[in-house]
């Protein structure tokens, strides 16, 4: 390695040794925070900078997280994921569809043998992981409900691999192989760790969802598994794209014509009407009423819900009032 | 980005190794090239290990990198992978020692004789290889600090950062034994350190499992590389228990390491205390350890702050606050694991495109 580029912390006037242009320790040990954390957002990354850059700089003078601007933060976001390509990595940025915050994560752009092998999980709990998606994805996300959440019930249900599923049943009991599932508990264990590994989320109605990061991840295979590339334009598909910004929506409004595919993010809506005349759906023309779900509130913001829930649920009253309250927030 | 760097006229013999993998230079024959993708491969699989602290094997580079490839020469291929850790994540794979003969029971000594003959290795000790290399930072100490570098998301940077704190505990306890404990010894510090039956688990806020078994937790340090449970030399044939640090716990646990445990425990360092761990450590003071940075004296001090809130694997005991506070409070010129990313977690699985078709995928495509 050599010194002399380290010389100027800060400076990017490198000496083009093959990497991007003056690379430095500085960017490595960004780099590393990045591969520590998974994602980070804007102020995650000042944090980081702020203590890398006040080590690094020539006189080791503090500088303060908030002396650390957006181009600061996009330089170094964007040397490392110039730094990173040729090893099929990537980093990736999305807004978080809730709370609009935007995160950028270190994606794997290549999934093989050797990077399979690192996983901490076990192979029991990494097909559990497959039939959770499936829940997200394909059981609880139809035409009529686009749900792409699963509460604590439905993660249980596919503890283990079901015996007959799908029109092909029969081959899928042998794809299963010696596949035993996991048990109620390790399932349970499961998703707490995954929610604090930070790839899933869990909401105030204790619903689990992708979280961004796993969105970036997967949104190539998401597209590819679920979606049917052979289908007619305009048929509806499991996985859709937000019309304003053309990112995957989980968590959003559709169009109040049920067999119309238009979806837009919560967090996306007012700029997209902000540039029309009418709040209607551009492909049907129906008016936009914005009370049309996609995501958990397609199921707790139904009456139905309100009303199985009192009935028969352990959940109690409370937790759904701190359920509503919370999709009043997302607002 | 490939095309702009090769077109940037290097002429140092660094510069070739620091490609990418695809890169399409006419003159370089196509060993090259195929030795450049490799490498990049191998970087991948390196930090692959690190994150579920596996060491990085040649075995497993041949399986697992190389595939079915016949690879004409391992070392071009090795140093290239080396130089691009070092340049661009600033990280480098480190052998390990080799295990102390001494320690391993005798099955263990059969076991590594037959494989020792069975390499034909130098079998005069001080040059046996171990061919096992671990991931550490290269950078500066105080571009290693809790700011920085958070304890790695395994499975939450608490738990990460109680079990990082417990197996560097025990290490410096082991080591400042003299290298060995007794079973006995080993259990009595233990229980003082409340950690006997169980230690918080690595994610302390799940509700569902807050802890974990101690004797669990103590097979996965040995698995490892971070304890060995061996045998002394039995008097009359039996074989008593002893515990040592494994090679991991040596590269990883320095003994800049074991003196920021002393440090905490101790609290303020005094010349005395200092003149001590010099002794027993060879650590050099802490002034001159620190690098009178003052940013990185600002770094130690709000860092507590921000990861005492959460970690409710505190309310454990009281000593097991000492580990994590050592732990947050100094890990700077100590901490030498790499925090690699979770993106080889179950969902990067998904995207495999070969084996395991997926269940789902059967469902749609059958």
């Amino acid at each position: 390695m050599s010194d002399s580029e380290d010389a100027h912390v800060g400076n990017m006037e490198g000496h083009g040794n093959g990497l991007p242009l003056g690379y430095n320790d500085a960017n490595r040990a960004f780099l590393q925070a990045l591969l520590s954390r998974g994602s980070v957002t804007f102020s995650e990354g000042q944090s980081i900078l702020s203590a890398i850059l006040s080590t690094t700089n020539p006189d080791r003078d503090p500088i303060p997280s908030d002396k650390i601007t957006r181009d600061i933060f996009s330089k170094y976001v964007h040397t490392a994921h110039e730094a990173l390509l040729p090893f099929d990595y990537d980093i990736r940025s999305t807004l978080h569809q809730r709370t609009r915050e935007r995160v950028w994560a270190i994606i794997n752009v290549e999934s093989d043998p050797a990077t399979q092998l690192a996983t901490v999980h076990t192979p029991e709990e990494i097909l559990y992981v497959n039939r959770l998606l499936d829940q997200m994805f394909d059981t609880h996300n139809t035409p009529r409900m686009e749900i792409m959440a699963v509460d604590e019930n439905q993660a249980l249900k596919v503890a283990r691999p079901s015996r007959s599923r799908g029109e092909d049943g029969a081959e899928e009991v042998q794809t299963q192989g010696g596949d035993k599932g996991l048990r109620a508990s390790d399932v349970l264990t499961l998703l707490e760790n995954l929610v604090a590994e930070g790839w899933l989320e869990k909401s105030r109605a204790r619903f689990y969802s992708l979280s961004p990061r796993s969105l970036l991840e997967l949104r190539n295979w998401l597209v590819e598994t679920y979606n049917d590339d052979q289908a007619e334009e305009g048929a509806w598909q499991p996985i859709k794209f937000c019309d304003f910004c053309k990112e995957i929506v989980t968590v959003g409004q559709r169009c109040d014509e049920r067999d119309c595919v238009t979806r837009l993010h919560n967090i996306c809506q007012e700029a997209y009407w902000e540039g029309r005349e009418e709040k209607k759906c551009p492909k049907c023309e129906t008016v936009w009423s914005g009370k049309q779900y996609v995501g958990e509130r397609a199921v707790t913001g139904t009456e139905a819900y309100a009303r199985g829930h009192r009935k028969s649920s352990g959940r109690s009253r409370r937790q759904r009032d701190e359920a509503e309250e919370d999709e009043d927030g997302e607002e | 980005m490939n095309g702009k760097r090769r077109q940037s006229g290097r002429q140092s013999p660094a510069s070739d190794s620091e490609d990418g993998s695809d890169n399409e230079r006419p003159q370089l024959s196509d060993s090259t090239r195929t030795n450049h993708r490799l490498a990049s491969k191998l970087v991948r699989y390196a930090l692959a290990c690190e994150y579920s602290r596996l060491p990085i094997r040649r075995e497993g580079i041949k399986e697992n990198v190389f595939g079915g490839e016949k690879v004409a020469r391992f070392s071009p291929i090795f140093d290239l992978a080396q130089t691009q850790l070092r340049t661009v994540f600033g990280m480098e794979m480190v052998e390990l020692p080799t295990k102390d003969r001494a320690h391993l029971t005798l099955d263990q000594k059969r076991k590594a004789a037959k494989s020792q003959t069975a390499k034909s290795q130098n079998r005069t000790g001080a040059t046996t290889r171990s061919n096992a290399y671990i991931l550490v930072s290269v950078l500066p100490p105080e571009l290693r600090g809790p700011k920085i570098i958070a304890p790695s998301k395994v499975q939450s940077s608490e738990g990460e950062a109680s079990y990082a704190g417990f197996y560097t505990t025990l290490i410096a306890i082991i080591t400042l034994s003299g290298g060995e404990l007794s079973e006995a010894m080993f259990r009595k510090f233990l229980s003082r350190l409340n950690a006997d039956q169980t230690i918080p688990s690595m994610n302390p806020s799940n509700q569902n499992q807050p802890s974990e078994q101690t004797e669990i937790v103590l097979q996965r340090l040995i698995r490892q590389g971070y304890l060995i449970k061996g045998t002394a030399a039995g008097e009359e044939g039996d074989e008593a228990i002893t515990w040592h640090v494994g090679p991991r716990g040596k590269v990883e646990v320095d003994n800049e390491a074991i003196a920021g445990v002393v440090r905490a425990v101790f609290g303020d360092a005094t010349e005395g205390l200092e003149n001590k761990l010099q002794t027993s450590l060879g650590v050099r003071p802490r002034e001159e350890v620190a690098g009178g940075a003052p940013g990185h004296g600002r770094a130690r001090h709000v860092q507590p702050k921000e990861e005492s809130d959460d970690d409710s694997g505190r309310q454990q005991n009281g000593n097991e606050d000492e580990v994590d506070e050592d732990e947050e409070d100094q890990p700077a010129p100590r901490r030498r694991r790499v925090n690699t990313a979770g993106q080889h977690s179950p969902m990067t699985i998904r995207t495999r495109e070969d084996g395991d078709p997926g269940s789902s995928r059967r469902n749609l495509f059958g």
